[in-house]
């Protein structure tokens, strides 16, 4: 499975996929464009991307270990602000090793990339909503896209908790996924806030019961 | 997220003057801070409908129908759709501005700080539970709206396909959602009058 690969592979740093270095401006590029061209396949909101993103991040140009691609996409949803903004982390991650100034342009520049597309189209849509709205092109995109959204969505999580819930050495880990499912429960059932459940998984770790 | 059922039950009031371009900034900034954690749709609604009475009810739900169906994370589609009905294309960015640019900056401050401290074996220790919660944060998502979609066998189907393309074929995104989208929407093309 790719999980215990890459797990291996990028702790020892020596895998098969280098990091490009992003103060080679071709390479920023390459990365940018990457982003951009999501842009428009966020169904359903941004929260579809994220599989894509582990991708491009961690399996593609390797910037993080799968333990920082999972640390970010927690520190994205504890943070004020839309979740989407996880971009401009992983963007961060990719310069890091180039310095500040590298990190923090490719991370606006991968936050800029991957917003600006669909926040174009949406500017449009709103301008023109009151053609759109009774063609039977919007209802057919509407109801057909819903069900892909979801198969997308069941995709994502299930790649989140093998992300997060692994050990060091690629294996799963036990309490770690049951913590996942405990929360998902209670996710579906109370109201209760996210960043509650965080700070209680939090202190589970600490005293060590999950670990990676 | 249930937002329409949050507050139908308040009395309708008058609506307020349209904002101008800085309470665009400050409303959305609002916004953002607010929802720490998640719930930001419904923050949203408080603050846009309730307490600063730009919208109503009906106005706002269509902004989130608009929203949710154009590609793009939905808070931020929902910023521009705010900031478009108000001051036009500055409108949207301003509103956009509100909603990211400080929040964003925080962001980064807390990235440096991870990427600074992170290998420390206390804060690798206690974000090893923490991502265990956010990855059931992201688990639910999927059974959030797996309800609406009981009935529908040809949806459940598609929504099969699409996670095993992803999760066993190793299929990527953009592949999968240009293979099954024009068959889903020939699929669900409408055929007679569509009644809503």
């Amino acid at each position: 499975m790719s999980v215990v690969a890459t797990g291996i592979a990028v702790t020892s740093t020596a895998g098969a996929c280098h990091p490009p270095a992003l103060s080679d401006l071709a390479a920023l590029a390459q990365v940018l464009w990457q982003f951009l061209s999501l842009s428009l396949f966020s169904l359903g909101g941004g929260n579809t991307l994220l599989a894509e993103y582990h991708h491009i991040s961690v399996e593609q140009f390797c910037w993080l270990t799968n333990s920082q691609f999972a640390d970010l996409y927690a520190l994205a949803e504890a943070a004020p602000g839309p979740s989407s903004m996880i971009v401009g982390l992983l963007g961060l991650g990719a310069g890091w090793k180039e310095g500040l100034p590298w990190a923090l342009l490719s991370a606006y520049g991968a936050e800029i990339a991957v917003l600006l597309p669909s926040t174009l189209l949406m500017v449009l849509a709103c301008l023109r909503w009151r053609t759109l709205e009774h063609s039977p092109w919007r209802v057919a995109f509407e109801r057909g896209l819903g069900p892909i959204t979801l198969g997308i969505l069941f995709a994502v999580g299930v790649k989140i908790v093998r992300t997060a819930d692994v050990t060091r050495s690629g294996h799963l880990s036990v309490p770690g996924v049951m913590v996942s499912a405990v929360v998902c429960v209670l996710m579906l059932r109370t109201r209760l806030s996210p960043l509650l459940f965080m700070a209680l998984a939090g202190v589970l770790g600490a005293f060590g019961i999950i670990n990676r | 997220m249930d937002v329409s059922a949050t507050d139908s039950a308040r009395p309708i009031e008058e609506a307020a003057p349209a904002p101008g371009l800085s309470e665009l900034f400050t409303g959305m900034l609002q916004v953002a801070l607010s929802a720490f954690g998640g719930g930001l749709s419904a923050w949203s609604q408080r603050i846009v409908v309730e307490q600063r009475r730009w919208m109503n009810n009906e106005q706002f739900l269509t902004g989130l129908t608009v929203a949710r169906l154009f590609p793009g994370p939905n808070q931020i589609n929902m910023a521009v759709y705010i900031g478009t009905s108000f001051r036009g294309l500055a409108g949207a960015f301003v509103a956009l501005a509100g909603m990211l640019v400080i929040p964003f900056t925080l962001l980064m401050i807390l990235g440096v700080a991870y990427f600074h401290f992170h290998e420390l074996p206390a804060i690798d220790r206690l974000l090893a539970g923490v991502v265990a919660a956010a990855a059931g944060m992201a688990l639910s998502m999927g059974f959030r709206i797996l309800d609406q979609y009981r009935n529908d066998r040809v949806a459940l189907a598609l929504a099969a396909a699409v996670f095993l393309g992803m999760e066993v074929m190793h299929m990527r995104l953009i592949p999968v959602v240009l293979i099954t989208a024009p068959l889903a929407m020939a699929w669900y093309w409408p055929r007679q009058q569509v009644r809503r």
